[in-house]
């Protein structure tokens, strides 16, 4: 559905007056212009006096001055232009302002005082103006106005300024709006929608602009395999470009899990293996829903770690047999070497041993754990991504939720100790500031819910920010599902739309208006509208967001040769 | 066109008063703005808020009397003694080109001249300033407020589209609803006679703007 775009309302036209309201209750505005001009989720500009207020139309409510005239159809009692003139007068349409930030213009430009008050901005006596969170109100009659496209940039920057990328445009104007990449990875961030609402659409164009920018590298855990190579629309049917295509291998590599992984038929640029020695005790634990892992397992796994050492122990008990002998009296006993055999050694009941043995099978085989891997894979991903290069891991035929946690976990867990003494040496001025990471984690409630948020990488990771230069972009359609300390985290949050009560309420929790913006997230369209909100953005606002498509591609790659032409241009005019 | 006379005052206060006319003579009608000039500067304005023939004991005798010549009816009628009475409220003055709506400072003196008011000076007095004078027509108790209204919008509408002022009706009507729009019982009468009282044509310039 096409929204209202009307041309004929210029960004300087009134559509109304504030007429009451608060900072705990919002504004509200009598609309002056047909409620059908204005939609929620609107920008809104009031200008009062010297400062200008932003905001957003969370609510529009049809109010009366008596009821009586909003109960009696009088159109059937007066002539038509009578009756026109009494709705116009006594039947209007409020609209409700969630005010957000406010900016001060100073006087107006031809105004005697203005002179003085930019003298003292550029003697510094005064501070330049700059959008401040919402302290005070507009006075009453202030008039209001859609936003323009300068308000916009005031507010959200302009698309030409350095780290802005366009993530889509406002609805009523299509004024461009923009993402601060430094900003947006400076703390974890979230992508959150419904099924089939566009939520990989608008990752993918979030994720382009990320390696467009080039601010950090991006590893995606591609656990369907949709993000590196082209992909074709399930509604559409037309073609999906991946990020490898679109940036080149020079830019993006394309990692597989698995020493013979294929991706839809395509060799990888180089194939992700793990040693039985990576394995640890907490790496199966992580499992224990997924392996239906007993209360004994945690004893069990200690005494393998004591009997055989950290590094050793998955590879002695995959080893272990499970067969029985019979001794000299004819009693079956455990064999030398067998599970029964160590457990009754290490004083571990034999069949709690036996039970998770049995259950860690599921492990022994897999095709991506092996004794002595070829090649030191998780160095070569390391490297790649220490030189700004960016990775998509695909999970190819290991779609399982078992090979997806415990390959994801593993590895956060080992790049986030790279990571971690980088930063302790650079600290210590002794080595580079670490490469900043921006990791990318699907169907994030598998990893961040409650029982598992404590135990993996990934809730540290959310809880320390920038500290040790790496940061999340979670993607999930149950945003409820995650853990709310890992929740209340997350910087920027970008959601489409969603259903569930408790979803909505999970993607506003830690931020003020929630209660306003509620009903928002709840009416979104489907596969156009976001809402950009938290503490990434200067303030919550509805984006249609960009159409992931050949145009958006030219305009990525436009960007991308813009700035090289630019350096280019700058290395030429003052050589070194 | 010019003011014409209607009458001459009876009783006067600062919010109206009653003027007196005979029968045979052409006397305004109910809602019509008159005038009463005091001296060569001064000028209050009213409208008509009712017009009453009292009766006299000759009158009463006739009507129950059988059979009265038609002649004798007659004389009574533009004979009388009681002349007919025109109750103005007042709603505004003019002290040489100046036009108020305020309530005049004080009130005329009995057999003042009152004059009907041309179309220019509907126009003027109509078109000065916010539509302040028909707060005093809101306010008065025992006028027939809706009807007056509706009257008088009609009449100074015509007056002034033929002026040239086609909004004036719209500025009008919304000013009137503003005005009344928390008072749903009074707002209701008024655009009901609104809708009676003006011809279809009237109505349809209801939505003109400048």
């Amino acid at each position: 559905m096409m929204m209202p775009n009307d041309p004929t309302l210029s960004a300087t036209q009134s559509i109304g007056y504030v007429v009451g309201g608060g900072l705990k209750e919002n504004l509200n505005i009598r609309l002056t212009i047909p409620a059908q001009k204005v939609l929620e989720g609107s920008f809104i500009v009031v200008e009062s006096g010297d400062w200008l207020f932003y905001g957003i139309a969370t609510d529009l409510l049809l109010g009366a001055t008596d009821p009586r005239f909003a109960d009696e159809q009088s159109g059937a009692r007066l002539p038509p232009q009578l009756a026109n003139l009494l709705h116009g007068q006594t039947l209007f349409t409020n609209l409700v302002m969630l005010p957000a930030l406010m900016l001060e213009q100073g006087p107006d430009m031809d105004s005697r005082h203005y002179s003085a008050w930019r003298a003292a901005i550029d003697a510094g006596e005064k501070e330049e103006p700059r959008p401040l969170p919402v302290k005070t109100l507009p006075a009453h009659h202030s008039p209001a106005r859609l936003a323009g496209k300068e308000d916009i940039a005031q507010i959200f920057g302009k698309p030409e300024e350095k780290w802005n990328f366009v993530i889509g445009t406002t609805r009523e104007q299509n004024h461009p709006v923009c993402v601060n990449m430094e900003k947006l990875i400076q703390r974890s961030a979230g992508v959150f929608g419904a099924t089939g609402t566009g939520k990989s659409f608008l990752t993918r164009i979030l994720l382009a602009g990320l390696i467009s920018h080039d601010r950090a590298s991006v590893l995606v855990y591609d656990m369907h395999n949709e993000y590196g190579l082209d992909d074709t629309a399930s509604d559409t049917g037309q073609n999906v470009i991946g990020l490898r295509t679109g940036f080149g291998r020079s830019k993006v590599q394309l990692v597989g899990l698995g020493s013979s992984a294929s991706i839809r038929g395509t060799r990888p640029d180089f194939n992700l293996v793990f040693s039985y020695s990576d394995i640890l005790p907490e790496d199966v634990e992580l499992l224990t829903r997924e392996l239906n892992l007993r209360e004994t397992t945690p004893a069990t796994l200690e005494a393998l770690v004591h009997s055989f050492s950290p590094a050793g122990w998955f590879k002695a008990f995959r080893e272990m047999k499970v067969d029985a002998v019979v001794d000299e009296d004819g009693r079956q006993v455990p064999a030398p070497g067998s599970v029964a055999d160590w457990a009754n050694e290490n004083g571990i009941n034999e069949m709690a041993a036996k039970a998770l043995h049995s259950k860690l099978k599921r492990l022994f085989n897999k095709e991506y754990l092996v004794e002595q891997p070829p090649t030191d894979s998780f160095q070569d991903l390391i490297e790649v991504l220490k030189k700004g290069k960016h990775i998509v891991l695909s999970f190819g035929d290991f779609e399982t939720d078992l090979d997806y946690l415990l390959v994801s976990n593993l590895l956060t867990r080992k790049i986030r100790a790279a990571w971690g003494e980088m930063t302790n040496q650079f600290r210590a001025h002794d080595g580079a500031e670490p490469r900043q990471l921006v990791i990318v984690v699907e169907e994030a409630h598998k990893l961040l819910n409650r029982e598992m948020a404590s135990q993996t990488t990934f809730s540290t990771i959310a809880r320390e920010m920038r500290k040790y230069y790496v940061t999340l972009l979670v993607i999930d359609q149950r945003p409820s599902r995650i853990y709310d300390e890992v929740m209340s985290q997350l910087g920027t949050r970008i959601c489409g739309w969603l259903g569930d009560d408790d979803d909505i309420s999970a993607v506003l929790s830690g931020l003020s208006g929630r209660d306003a913006l509620r009903g928002m997230l709840a009416r979104l369209q489907a596969k156009e509208e976001v809402l950009m909100l938290g503490w990434g953005v200067p303030m919550p606002i509805l984006v249609r967001s960009r159409r992931y498509d050949q145009d958006f591609w030219k305009a990525v790659k436009g960007a991308k040769r813009e700035d090289i032409d630019m350096n280019k241009s700058i290395n030429t005019l003052w050589p070194g | 066109m010019k003011n014409i006379h209607v009458g001459r005052l009876l009783r006067a206060n600062i919010r109206g008063c009653v003027a007196g006319c005979q029968v045979s003579q052409d006397f305004p009608d109910f809602g019509a703005l008159v005038v009463i000039p005091l001296g060569e500067q001064f000028k209050i304005f009213g409208l008509v808020t009712d017009i009453h023939i009292d009766d006299d004991g000759l009158v009463r005798q006739l009507a129950a009397a059988e059979n009265v010549p038609d002649e004798v009816i007659q004389d009574n009628r533009l004979n009388r003694n009681i002349p007919v009475e025109m109750s103005v409220i007042f709603i505004g003055h003019a002290r040489g080109e100046t036009i108020s709506h305020c309530l005049p400072p004080h009130p005329p003196l009995s057999l003042d001249s009152m004059l009907e008011c041309s179309d220019e000076l509907l126009c003027a007095f109509t078109g000065a300033g916010r539509f302040g004078y028909l707060r005093h027509l809101l306010n008065a108790e025992d006028i027939p407020t809706a009807d007056l209204l509706a009257t008088h919008l009609s009449q100074a509408g015509n007056a002034q589209a033929a002026a040239g002022n086609s909004s004036w009706l719209t500025d009008a009507t919304r000013e009137v609803i503003t005005l009344l729009r928390d008072d749903h019982a009074t707002l209701s009468g008024v655009l009901g006679a609104i809708a009676d009282i003006m011809p279809a044509q009237q109505t349809k310039n209801l939505g003109a703007i400048k």
